[in-house]
């Protein structure tokens, strides 16, 4: 999974396998929100594999996946911008 | 409608239970992700961008007031209070938790709804007109048909694990309103010496390689259908490909193969394994046909009334239909407000909904492939005031068929798989074009936006299709114009590089402009100018003006 | 491993042939040869009224064991992955156009929510873990004989 990834800091991101919501690793576990993720340098990516890795297995999350940032330190590609924040449209 | 029988009900009710311990074995560990994955798409349970989703089958389009009325259920109590309908009949809910999905079933059992085969590699919910039954031309009402497709494909032991999804159609006009030939089989039903059966068409299909579906059979004996079908899916799924996901679907195995092999082939199995049981007798055939009969209407002179209402008057012009019954009328309902997503309806709207059918349309929806919906059979005495209450519940766009009535996927806003956004693409359509005379002054014309190649917006056949890309971290939004998915179908051109976002809505102005300049009398439409003149007019008009503004 | 007809647990008669070289007088009439050992031996030249069972990956071809059905008592249709839904139809061909009466397993990747399909297609056995018999015994308990096709 790390080897086609691009930059230097990533977030790992996955949704959660009940509620199928968008959550972010952070150092108290999973949480919804992506200001409090942990953020990964490229080198340190393969100890993170494991950590999601046990996660998935323990049925906890599924679909884990590095976000990518860019120099600023915010998340980089559209997709994952509106994965961290949500619909860009109003639904009503 | 179809009622289903006991042992509909019993099939329907042992797949929830089953799909209840496959949600379970996954909690507990005991299904990988990789393993649930199929089972849940077989159940239409995808995972999206912020959430699952589940997509629940409308059955050859037609909807009960009761069924409407357990979506808005559905939608406040499991969801965030509304439902999006699809390109093929089917509603999407965007916001359900998994272990609560069982539940979401077992209500949809209830009334007689389910969300079976709405995706994975089988055959999937089965197409239709949506104009049913309910039209003089028609050669015969498709939806039993649908029907008996309905039940031989579900669960269907040997085709549940094909190379690739697939998707029937089944139209009973000459005129088509189902996207039958980019179906990965589209029937039309015709007469020939008096008797009816079935031209059948094989490989159509959009993605990232669009096909338009060839005919294989000009004449298909009733009673031989689903041994055809069967012969068909047996040639696919001996040979359809399955190493390469974007070479899987049958289009590609067709053109591999050539449309005359590939039929000698289906021929062949159709010999080899016809089966006596599969052939359909009149009294089966007639049972399921019983289910179809028009509500009792009456005959009558009334025509639609004349208005000093200028909205209702604009309304009645765009939105109505003649029944083939004289007193009544068909009413087409407008998913397409300006700046709503395509296609979305609250609980609300569709709670009302299914009062109003039952007040003025016995009780019956039916829901387009251009993710609108219609009240079948309104008495046109009743239309004035069916409109007051649709306005009520901004239900009464007067833009069926017109600019804003565009055909849009989910995009990036919630797809997993798409490059680019689409609903807000439809919104500045919808709100660049909101007047109903300037939409009507360019007449009939379908845009359609796909957030990616996949072409779930369909937009290789829009007059206008537009397809969202990313060009490095950027949207863009490549044009493809003279696209066509009725009887006439054709795939559209590319007309050259893409555009931002922000100047997409110029560009469409633009060859908007373009088709006016050139159009010869008020009624020639897009699509017809466009074949007149050819894609290179509109090219020269659109990226000359361009060049110059930058 | 073991094999489960129906609800049963049954004697798994079959061994894989694993010499990687080996002759005509290697095998027996329990030994289970991949296709390409078949034709190896084919080659060879096989006396008359042995018979023998044969595995075939769900991605290989079996045009070549058409003409010589008569010499296996089992057919074991291997799924690289329950995906891979090509045996389904395989087995309609054996059953149906070959008229093959012997035994039709299935091995390799299966999911015991497969298991009616399995059985309904023409399949006799399956070869599964020990552990998961409970699994596909429930779901194939789960079956009540219901379906649309006949």
């Amino acid at each position: 999974m790390t080897k086609k990834l691009k930059g230097d800091f990533f977030l790992l991101s996955a949704n959660e396998l009940q509620s199928g919501k968008v959550v972010f690793y952070t150092k108290k576990g999973w949480l919804p929100n992506s200001n409090k993720a942990i953020k990964i340098h490229r080198d340190d990516l393969s100890k993170y594999d494991d950590i999601f890795k046990k996660d998935e297995e323990k049925c906890i999350i599924i679909s884990a996946k590095f976000v990518e940032l860019d120099e600023s330190g915010k998340i980089k590609t559209l997709r994952d911008k509106i994965r961290d924040s949500g619909l860009t449209i109003k639904i009503k | 409608m179809y009622k289903y029988s006991n042992i509909d009900k019993k099939i329907i009710a042992d797949r929830t239970k089953q799909f209840q311990n496959q949600v379970e074995r996954r909690l507990n560990g005991k299904l990988t992700e990789e393993e649930f994955k199929p089972l849940r798409l077989m159940n239409g349970l995808y995972l999206q961008l912020h959430a699952y989703m589940l997509r629940v089958a409308i059955p050859y389009g037609e909807l009960s007031s009761t069924q409407l009325r357990k979506l808005a259920f559905i939608a406040d109590k499991f969801d965030r209070g509304y439902g999006h309908f699809t390109t093929r009949q089917n509603i999407q809910f965007n916001w359900p938790k998994l272990p609560e999905v069982p539940e979401i079933l077992d209500q949809l059992s209830e009334v007689e709804m389910h969300a079976i085969q709405t995706s994975g590699n089988c055959i999937r919910n089965i197409s239709s007109d949506h104009l049913a039954g309910l039209t003089a031309e028609e050669v015969e009402d498709p939806r039993p048909w649908c029907e008996i497709i309905r039940k031989w494909s579900t669960f269907h032991p040997e085709f549940s694990f094909l190379p690739r999804k697939f998707k029937i159609a089944v139209t009973g006009c000459l005129e088509d309103r189902t996207a039958l030939l980019v179906h990965d089989i589209g029937l039309r039903l015709i007469k020939k010496n008096n008797v009816i059966g079935f031209e059948v068409f094989v490989g159509g299909g959009q993605g990232r390689t669009p096909h338009i579906a060839k005919m294989i059979r000009s004449f298909l004996s009733k009673k031989d259908l689903l041994n055809y079908l069967e012969a068909i899916l047996t040639t696919y799924n001996q040979l359809g490909r399955r190493d390469n996901i974007y070479k899987a679907r049958i289009k590609i195995l067709v053109n591999e193969l050539g449309v005359q092999k590939f039929k000698s082939l289906v021929e062949k199995n159709f010999v080899k394994f016809s089966n006596e049981k599969l052939k359909l007798d009149k009294n089966t055939i007639n049972d399921i046909f019983n289910f179809f009969k028009l509500p009792k209407l009456k005959y009558s002179s009334n025509k639609l009334p004349i208005s000093k209402n200028k909205k209702f008057n604009e309304w009645k012009q765009q939105n109505t239909l003649p029944h083939k019954i004289s007193g009544y009328s068909i009413v087409l309902i407008s998913l397409k407000p300006p700046g709503k997503p395509p296609g979305d309806a609250d609980s609300r709207q569709m709670q009302e909904l299914a009062n109003i059918s039952d007040d003025f349309s016995f009780g019956e929806i039916r829901v387009t492939h251009e993710q609108n919906l219609v009240l079948p059979h309104v008495n046109n005495t009743q239309i004035y005031q069916l409109w007051q209450q649709l306005d009520i519940l901004k239900l009464a766009t007067p833009n069926i068929g017109l600019i804003s009535d565009t055909i849009c996927c989910p995009g990036m806003d919630y797809c997993a798989l798409a490059t680019a956004r689409s609903i807000p693409i439809s919104q500045k359509i919808g709100n660049n074009f909101k007047k109903y005379f300037d939409q009507k002054s360019i007449g009939d014309i379908k845009i359609k936006i796909s957030g990616c190649i996949n072409a779930c917006g369909h937009h290789h056949v829009g007059n206008i299709g537009i397809l969202g890309l990313d060009r490095n971290g950027e949207e863009f939004y490549q044009i493809t114009l003279g696209g066509s998915a009725k009887e006439d179908a054709a795939i559209g051109q590319i007309i050259g590089p893409s555009f931002s976002e922000k100047k997409l809505i110029s560009a469409i102005r633009r060859i908007i402009k373009t088709y006016r300049k050139n159009k010869k009398n008020a009624s020639e439409d897009f699509l017809s100018v466009f074949r007149r003149i050819g894609i290179e007019a509109f090219k020269k008009d659109l990226y000359d003006n361009t060049r110059k503004k930058n | 491993m073991i094999i489960l007809e129906r609800k049963t647990e049954k004697l798994n008669k079959y061994k894989r042939i694993t010499n990687e070289f080996f002759s005509a007088n290697d095998f027996l009439p329990t030994s289970l040869l991949s296709l390409y050992q078949w034709q190896e031996i084919k080659k060879q030249g096989i006396k008359k009224n042995f018979q023998l069972a044969i595995e075939i990956n769900s991605d290989e071809s079996s045009e070549s064991i058409k003409d010589s059905l008569k010499k296996f008592s089992m057919i074991q249709l291997n799924f690289k992955t329950f995906k891979d839904g090509r045996p389904f139809t395989l087995v309609k061909e054996l059953r149906i156009e070959h008229k093959f009466k012997g035994e039709i397993r299935a091995s390799g990747h299966i999911l015991p929510d497969q298991y009616v399909f399995l059985l309904r297609c023409g399949f006799d056995t399956v070869e599964i873990k020990k552990e998961d018999k409970e699994i596909w015994i429930e779901l194939l308990n789960l079956d009540n004989g219901l379906y649309y096709q006949p």
